[in-house]
């Protein structure tokens, strides 16, 4: 039997003709399809209007298998994911699209749920979507995370192995995150530094804001490929600015108006949270635009610094609400007596070589050529240079 | 190497590392020119060290720079004078009292202060780099100048002007990401650090040692300094 396209599957589930041409605007407004160069330069934007690229794609295309595998995380992207409010999207790709294998929602567990992945890793080889959440553990060849008997390394290198394409999500997936902080003893890692022979995506951020991962796997969905990247392999649409570029209390941070602490009138009346750490002038993500729980809040709105948690290490960039001007090392008070030890010993050990051939210096025009006392006292040393 | 890496290579390692040269070297200047020998004051004293510290420095540094046309300096060379002020008054603000740079203290030192307004401190630092302009066309003009610059003044220049100038470009987000004008700036921060102690820029030290050796003295002597 031929298995229906995504249209099909949508028309059956209800969905009117009007109400999935809105879906498919709402993607290509998401996507920023009009404007993104990929599409322009596979000269699939046929019609002035992105939309119906997207109709086409979707009445054209049957669901996309997506595995999703997690290794040391704490779940918080699939969390976020599940419980994203945005319902065209995240539903789309839950419900919709086909997501055949995934350790915390799907309902089987054990030998049943891995021989599930083994069937669907063959059956769809070439053609899935890999999605990996967590950081894969290098250390001790991966012991550190093994699921079903088998390392992460493992399970990683098989599944990428037939992937059409793989996505990253998260910061621990994308950089190594949490588990990289210092002294990262399980030796984590982004799933970049592991995977070269394959496309990589990484979707950062403590947890990835869920639509930026739904709108990754849209993206390949719809034009077979992932989105644009910069050098981090993160999608320029949703990356592409800084949260300060576009924060809300950017006007104060202008104006010179800063929060000093998060109960003074300065944080009452939503002033700039710079002083108080943020870290929104170095990092990239779509935070203030997207926004959380349908566009209802982002950190920096509801009061709290951003963390800069799309960042590679994000944990190990000072204190959260230390400012981000300030030294990462400061130097300790011994650091800095041994530096000023070895300044006195240098200097000291020169003057006293000075010293001494002043010393004989004046002894030696002494023996030679006898001068009066008032001479001798005015005589300069040597080779005085300073500076 | 990503810019994101460098920035945290410079806002760590690198800085620590300038400012561990910068203890260093500061310390081996002041035991060299403390050893270079003092010369025994036998003058009977006639009045009081303290008072002539004090004129010292009101007269040299708090009240008489802001009152310049009583001073002969000033009627000599106005255009040094004010450019020159200009520049030290405005690094000092910008280094004092900017909420950046009172972020940074505040690590080094865990103590902070009141900022000035960000409007204020960027206008000031617009004062400073444009008299830093002004005072390198003059230097490049004047003929007597040129002839006593030598290359370390140049670069004492360069080494002023480019955390200077790379500050404000941060501050205002003008043509590059901020992590990469952020790095420039602390990597410039850093090379000022290492090249003060080993400069004419130790000035920045040793003038209150010289401005203070001599009030003594004149105190000493009942006269004015």
């Amino acid at each position: 039997m031929k298995e229906k396209t995504i249209y099909e599957h949508l028309r059956e589930k209800g969905l009117s003709r009007r109400d999935f041409m809105k879906l498919c605007g709402t993607i290509a407004g998401f996507l920023g399809l009009e404007f993104s160069p990929p599409v322009k330069a596979l000269g699939k934007l046929v019609q002035p209007d992105p939309a119906r690229t997207v109709a086409r794609a979707l009445q054209t295309k049957t669901r996309l298998p997506i595995i999703w595998l997690e290794f040391q995380d704490c779940a918080g992207c699939s969390e976020a994911i599940s419980r994203s409010s945005s319902p065209t999207l995240s539903s789309l790709v839950l419900n919709d699209l086909a997501i055949e294998y995934h350790e915390t929602l799907m309902a089987a567990s054990g030998f049943q749920a891995e021989s599930a992945k083994e069937e669907c890793l063959n059956k769809y080889r070439g053609q899935y979507v890999l999605v990996v959440e967590g950081s894969p553990s290098l250390a001790e060849d991966g012991i550190y995370c093994t699921v079903g008997g088998k390392s992460n390394l493992e399970i990683l290198k098989e599944a990428a192995a037939g992937a059409a394409a793989i996505i990253a999500t998260g910061n621990c997936a994308s950089f190594g995150g949490i588990p990289a902080a210092r002294p990262n003893p399980t030796g984590a890692c982004g799933v970049a530094d592991l995977i070269k022979d394959k496309p990589v995506i990484n979707i950062p951020g403590c947890p990835a804001i869920p639509e930026v991962t739904t709108g990754a796997i849209l993206h390949f969905l719809i034009l077979g490929q992932l989105p644009q990247t910069d050098s981090l392999k993160r999608p320029l649409v949703f990356y592409g600015h800084t949260v300060h570029d576009h924060c809300l209390r950017r006007p104060f941070y202008e104006a010179g108006k800063f929060a000093a602490s998060f109960d003074d009138e300065g944080a009452r009346q939503g002033y700039c949270l710079y002083r108080l750490g943020c870290k929104g002038p170095t990092t990239y993500n779509a935070c203030p635009s997207l926004k959380w729980e349908r566009g209802l809040s982002y950190p920096v709105q509801s009061g709290h610094p951003c963390l800069g948690c799309s960042e590679p290490h994000f944990w190990d960039g000072g204190g959260f609400y230390q400012g981000q001007s300030a030294a990462l090392i400061p130097p300790t008070a011994q650091t800095s007596a041994l530096a000023a030890g070895a300044g006195l010993a240098a200097g000291a050990a020169l003057a006293g070589i000075n010293s001494a051939r002043k010393k004989r210096a004046k002894k030696a025009l002494a023996s030679t050529a006898p001068t009066t006392p008032a001479e001798s006292t005015t005589s300069a040393p040597p080779d005085k240079k300073e500076g | 190497m990503d810019w994101t890496e460098i920035l945290r290579f410079s806002r760590g390692p690198l800085f620590h590392f300038s400012l561990v040269i910068f203890i260093a070297g500061m310390t081996y200047r002041l035991v060299r020119i403390i050893f270079l020998g003092w010369e025994k004051d036998r003058v009977k004293s006639q009045g009081s060290k303290l008072s002539g510290v004090i004129i010292s420095y009101l007269k040299g540094l708090i009240i008489l720079p802001f009152i310049p046309w009583v001073r002969r300096t000033f009627k000599n060379n106005a255009l040094t004078f004010i450019a020159g002020g200009l520049f030290h008054l405005s690094l000092f603000l910008v280094l004092i009292f900017g909420e950046a740079h009172i972020l940074v203290w505040q690590s080094l030192f865990g103590v902070s202060w009141a900022p000035m307004p960000n409007p204020i401190v960027d206008w000031v630092a617009a004062a400073g780099i444009v008299s830093l302009i002004i005072l390198l066309i003059n230097r490049l003009t004047h003929p007597v100048l040129r002839l006593l610059t030598r290359l370390p003044a140049w670069i004492n220049w360069t080494m002023v002007f480019l955390p200077f100038v790379t500050g404000y470009i941060m501050y205002h987000h003008l043509w590059f990401p901020y992590e990469v004008i952020f790095s420039l700036h602390l990597i410039f921060v850093c090379l000022l650090l290492i090249w003060i102690p080993f400069s004419r820029m130790s000035h920045f030290l040793f003038y209150f040692f010289s401005r203070t050796i001599h009030g003594a003295r004149a105190g000493k002597r009942a006269v004015t300094p």
